[in-house]
């Protein structure tokens, strides 16, 4: 489903991502952690195409996203669910509409549209919220909307950017039990944080990364004690 | 597919109603650009058709002598047909003539009973009006030969005036087409940016890039279109206003040849318009909207 072949991403004179291999099956839910600046986001652009490896190969469903052509990313991606780290919705519009947005810049008729927003909406749990606009709402509703517009599409593929970031500990168990839900029917789930209690109580696969490299990548674990020691050689 | 037209328009009307101020400069830009490109078409036109009206650059009117007789009149117009420059001759007998003129004055004041005044006339016409200088020099030595008029320098100076308006015309409405299309261009480019969370958003969702440009190239046409409407409507206006004018002043004008008609102009000005504006947008979107 994901396989990244000895990759590396050079920002000007910085290294984002050194040589990083990593490879995730159909079904699988992963976490991505590391603190900030570790590369996460730098990997998510990689699978949806939003950024080229420097080197090294990115397949995502199966087709090569560092030499992918523009002109097919578009359909690629619409088998992608992909909550962003930043902005993830439109400010001047209510919840329905931005995930109807989405459903109509892909194609999708309005009979179609309003099936599928009423679907997600009663999916993620935000049928009250449907007309509010994302001022609103609180951090958690903000991300489940992001959430719900992601998966409108029914994409075999979920990622999601540190969906629990500024996010209470309740709040954030509530996101990360919404997206293990979403892979258990079916969709395959990579999301990246860096809140370790969530890690440590979903007991997934988790992929810890430091500086642009894999530290370790544990099938089903908690927030590897390395990276909180390598945080605290970091910080001092 | 209905749907889909609504959603570009829809955001083609965002784009639109986003920054006023903006909008405005690129229309009235585009407006006073169109004006002057449609001022000096309108003026080009009117008085290209004036120019092809006038009795031409082929051909002069030979004035013979009160002297000369009939007989001599038919002679001169027989040795004048036998020149290989010269085409054709009519002759225009003086008492013919006499009468055309009465006819035509014959509302002003009553010329009956005065006796003719006017000459025989031949009108020569030339092959090529580079001959007709020459020509004309050649036949005025004739001893039977009055004065040879030609309309070379009436034809001069519509000439020049309408070298005058084109240079006027293109060279300033070019300049400002240059300006308006940079702030068409300007104006779209600011949108794009006002609307990276969108552009980002449908990027990541999968739609395609043609359909993430479309409403930003239709603001730009739309601009353009606004901008040409506009000016046709001033350019119509201003014509009928100055046209009045001069015929008021000089009445004979009245005989000029019509005019670009104005459907042309209602047409052609936000037709222009919809063109530089969705051609410059469309640039815009090429350099600022990626995916
Ligand atoms: N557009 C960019 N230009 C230059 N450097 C960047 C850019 N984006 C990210 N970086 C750098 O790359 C490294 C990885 O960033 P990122 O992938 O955003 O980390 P994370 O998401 O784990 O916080 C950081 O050191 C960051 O400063
Ligand atoms: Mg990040």
């Amino acid at each position: 489903m994901v396989e990244l072949k000895q990759v590396s991403v050079v920002y000007g004179e910085q290294h984002a991502l050194r040589r990083v291999s990593l490879s995730v099956e159909k079904g699988e839910f992963v976490f991505l952690v590391g603190a900030t600046g570790a590369g996460k986001s730098t990997l998510f652009k990689l699978l949806y195409g939003e950024l080229r490896p420097t080197e090294g190969e990115v397949w995502v469903l199966g087709q090569p996203m560092h030499r992918i052509k523009p002109r097919e990313l578009p359909y690629l991606r619409r088998r992608m669910g992909i909550v962003p780290q930043d902005y993830p919705l439109l400010p001047r519009k209510t919840v329905w509409e931005n995930i109807a947005y989405g459903l109509r810049a892909i194609g999708y008729n309005e009979s179609a549209v309003r099936q599928r927003v009423a679907q997600v909406l009663a999916l993620v749990g935000l049928n009250e919220q449907a007309r509010q606009m994302p001022n609103q709402l609180s951090g958690g509703e903000a991300q489940r909307a992001a959430i719900a517009r992601a998966i409108a599409n029914n994409p075999p593929l979920l990622i999601a950017d540190e969906p629990t970031a500024n996010l209470d500990p309740d709040t954030s168990w509530e996101i990360i039990e919404l997206l293990m839900r979403i892979n258990l029917r079916g969709a395959t789930v990579i999301v990246s944080t860096h809140n370790r209690a969530i890690v440590d109580r979903a007991c997934q696969r988790v992929v810890a990364m430091d500086r642009g490299q894999i530290l370790s990548d544990v099938p089903r674990g908690g927030y590897p004690i390395e990276l909180d020691r390598l945080h605290a050689t970091v910080m001092l | 597919m209905i749907d889909r037209l609504r959603f570009v328009l829809m955001e083609t009307w965002e784009s639109l109603t986003r920054n006023a101020t903006m909008q405005a400069a690129a229309i009235s830009t585009a407006c006073i650009a169109l004006i002057l490109l449609g001022g000096a078409g309108m003026a080009l036109y009117k008085l290209d058709a004036t120019a092809q009206s006038l009795p031409g650059q082929f051909e002069a009117n030979v004035f013979l002598k009160m002297s000369a007789t009939r007989e001599q009149a038919l002679q001169l117009k027989a040795q004048l047909e036998a020149m290989p420059e010269i085409e054709r001759v009519t002759l225009t007998p003086r008492e013919v003539a006499w009468e055309q003129e009465k006819q035509k004055l014959a509302e002003d004041v009553n010329l009956a009973d005065l006796p003719n005044p006017l000459p025989d006339k031949l009108t020569v016409r030339v092959r090529d009006p580079a001959l007709l200088p020459a020509v004309a020099e050649r036949i005025a030595q004739s001893p039977l030969v009055e004065e040879v008029i030609d309309s070379r320098k009436e034809l001069q100076t519509v000439m020049e005036l309408s070298r005058l308006v084109r240079w006027i015309g293109l060279g300033a409405g070019g300049l400002l087409l240059m300006a308006s299309l940079i702030l068409i261009y300007n104006t779209v480019r600011l949108t794009i940016a006002s609307r990276q969370r969108e552009v980002r958003v449908m990027a990541l969702l999968g739609a395609t890039l043609r359909s993430i440009r479309l409403p930003f190239v239709l603001e730009g046409m739309t601009q353009g279109v606004a901008g040409g409407a506009l000016a046709a409507t001033l350019v119509l206006i201003a014509a009928a206003f100055i046209s009045d004018y001069f015929v008021r002043q000089w009445p004979f004008l009245r005989d000029m040849p019509p005019g670009l008609p104005p459907y042309i102009v209602i047409v052609g000005l936000p037709a222009l318009g919809a063109l530089m504006g969705g051609l410059c947008a469309w640039w815009a979107t090429r350099r600022h909207v990626h995916i």
